[in-house]
C-alpha cells in the first residue's frame, strides 16, 4: 500500500515579490545599479531560489556565489534587507515583504552582481595559523583531550567562512589592514584549544596596530553570524589572554599524546612520502 | 612596546582622567577660595538659591601654589595627553591604514603630544612659582 504525503500550501504560488539587486559588471559599469525582478514565490522557497528562478527565467546574466544550499558552505553570504544572511537559509515568506533587496557582503571588492572577492577573508584567516601547531615530535597517536577542554573553543570551530562577519563590521569598513572578526575567533578557537602550542608564533599578528585591540566591540559579528558564533566574545576572551601575556606571561601546556598507534604513524609516513614526491614534482 | 601594553595604558589613564579631573573639579569648584563664595543662601527648607562662587583669575592661580595641588594638575596633564594622543594615534591609524602612514601617525602623534605636555607643564610651573 502506497501512503501518499500531501504537503499543504506546497507548489502553490502564494505572492509575487520584487527582488531589487544591486547589479555591477565591471566589464561594462563604472557605478553599481539596481535592478527589480518580479519571483512568484512558493512555500518553502528561499532568497537563494529567488535569485535562481530570476537567473533561469529572466536575466541569465544574474551571477550569485552558492554551492551547497543547506547552511553549511557559507558560499551564498549576501545582504538581504539590510543584513547579512545565507540566502540559502533565509525563507522570503519569513521576511514578510513585497520588496526585497539584495545586495553583495560589504567590505570587499567586487567581482560581479552579488559576487565579492573574499581573498581579505582568506588572506586575514591565514594569517592567524588557523591549525594545531606543535612543537614537539611527529604524532605517534592523537593528542587527548578532555570534554570540558573542548568546551573551551567549541562555539568558535562552527565557523564557516561565509564572511558575513567582516561585511557587517565597521572597525573593517574603515581599517583595510584590520584582521576581523572571523581571523580573530579562530586565532582565540586554536590558542584556547589545550592540543596547540602556537601562541607565540601568532602573537605578532594578533598583538599589533591593526590586530585584536582595533575592536570596539559593536558586536555586529555576533548579530549576523548565521551559525551562532559569536566573535565579539572570542576577541574579548583574546584581550584577556593578550593582556594576562603582557604582564604575566602566557604558557599552553601541550596536551599528552594518546598510545602509539600504527595507524598514526603509517599514515604519517604515507604523507610524508607524498610532500617528498610533490617537493620533487 | 607591544600594542597590548599600550592598551592598558591607555584603559588606566581613561581611569585615571576621571578622578584627577574629579580632583580638579573640585580644587576649582570648592577649593578655590573666592571673596564672594556662598554656595547656598536657603529662603526656606524647599527653596535655596546658589549664589557667588564666582572664579576669579588670580585666586585660581592661588590653588597652583599649593604643592600638592600642583602635583595633582601635572599628573591629570600627563594623563591627559597620553590618552588624548594615543586616541588620535589609533582613530588615524585606522583611518589611514597603510604601513607608511601608521609610522608617521605615531611619530607626529608623538611629538604633538611632548610639545603639548612639556607647554603644560610650564604653564602648571609658572603658576607654581607665581
Amino acid at each position: 500500500m502506497t501512503v501518499q504525503v500531501i504537503l499543504k500550501g506546497f507548489g502553490e504560488v502564494i505572492k509575487e515579490v520584487t527582488f531589487r539587486i544591486r547589479r555591477y559588471d565591471p566589464e561594462k559599469d563604472t557605478v553599481p545599479k539596481y535592478m527589480e525582478y518580479k519571483v512568484p514565490v512558493k512555500k518553502g522557497m528561499t532568497v537563494l531560489d529567488g535569485i535562481l528562478y530570476i537567473k533561469e527565467h529572466i536575466d541569465p546574466s544574474l551571477s550569485a556565489r552558492y554551492s551547497c544550499r543547506m547552511g553549511i558552505c557559507g558560499s551564498c553570504a549576501m545582504i538581504i534587507n539590510g543584513r547579512e544572511r545565507l540566502a540559502c537559509q533565509t525563507q522570503i515568506l519569513e521576511l514578510n515583504k513585497d520588496l526585497i533587496k539584495v545586495d553583495p557582503l560589504g567590505n570587499y571588492n567586487l567581482i560581479k552582481d552579488l559576487v565579492p572577492d573574499l581573498s581579505k577573508l582568506f588572506n586575514n584567516h591565514k594569517s592567524v595559523k588557523p591549525y594545531i601547531i606543535r612543537n614537539d615530535n611527529p604524532p605517534t597517536a592523537e593528542y587527548l583531550q578532555k570534554p570540558e577542554e573542548r568546551e573551551k573553543y567549541a562555539m568558535f570551530t562552527e565557523c564557516i567562512l561565509c564572511g558575513a562577519c567582516l561585511s557587517a563590521c565597521p572597525t573593517m569598513a574603515a581599517d583595510d589592514l584590520y584582521l576581523g572578526p572571523q581571523a580573530l575567533a579562530q586565532a582565540y578557537r586554536y590558542i584556547a584549544d589545550s592540543r596547540d602550542m602556537g601562541f607565540e608564533e601568532r602573537l605578532n599578528v594578533l598583538d599589533s596596530k591593526h590586530g585584536v585591540w582595533r575592536c570596539h566591540f559593536a558586536g555586529a559579528c555576533s548579530e549576523v553570524c548565521p551559525k551562532g558564533v559569536d566573535p565579539a566574545l572570542a576577541i574579548q576572551l583574546l584581550r584577556g589572554v593578550l593582556m594576562k601575556n603582557s604582564f604575566l606571561g602566557y604558557k599552553q601546556v601541550p596536551a599528552p599524546v594518546g598510545k602509539e598507534r600504527p595507524t598514526v604513524v603509517e599514515g604519517l609516513k604515507v604523507l610524508e612520502e607524498k610532500i617528498k614526491e610533490s617537493e620533487k614534482k | 612596546m607591544r600594542e597590548s601594553k599600550i592598551m592598558f595604558l591607555q584603559y588606566l589613564t581613561g581611569l585615571l582622567i576621571l578622578i584627577f579631573g574629579g580632583l580638579h573639579f573640585l580644587a576649582l569648584s570648592f577649593l578655590t577660595p573666592s571673596p564672594d563664595k556662598q554656595l547656598y543662601v536657603y529662603q526656606s527648607a524647599t527653596n535655596h538659591t546658589l549664589v557667588g562662587g564666582a572664579l576669579y583669575y588670580n585666586y585660581v592661580l592661588e590653588i597652583y601654589k599649593n604643592l600638592a595641588w600642583a602635583a595633582v594638575f601635572e599628573l591629570f596633564l600627563t594623563v591627559v595627553t597620553f590618552h588624548a594622543f594615543n586616541g588620535f594615534r589609533i582613530i588615524l591609524s585606522e583611518q589611514f591604514s597603510s604601513p607608511s602612514a601608521g609610522k608617521v601617525i605615531s611619530y607626529s602623534m608623538l611629538i604633538i603630544g611632548l610639545i603639548v605636555f612639556i607647554w603644560g607643564t610650564r604653564t602648571i610651573l609658572l603658576a607654581f612659582l607665581g
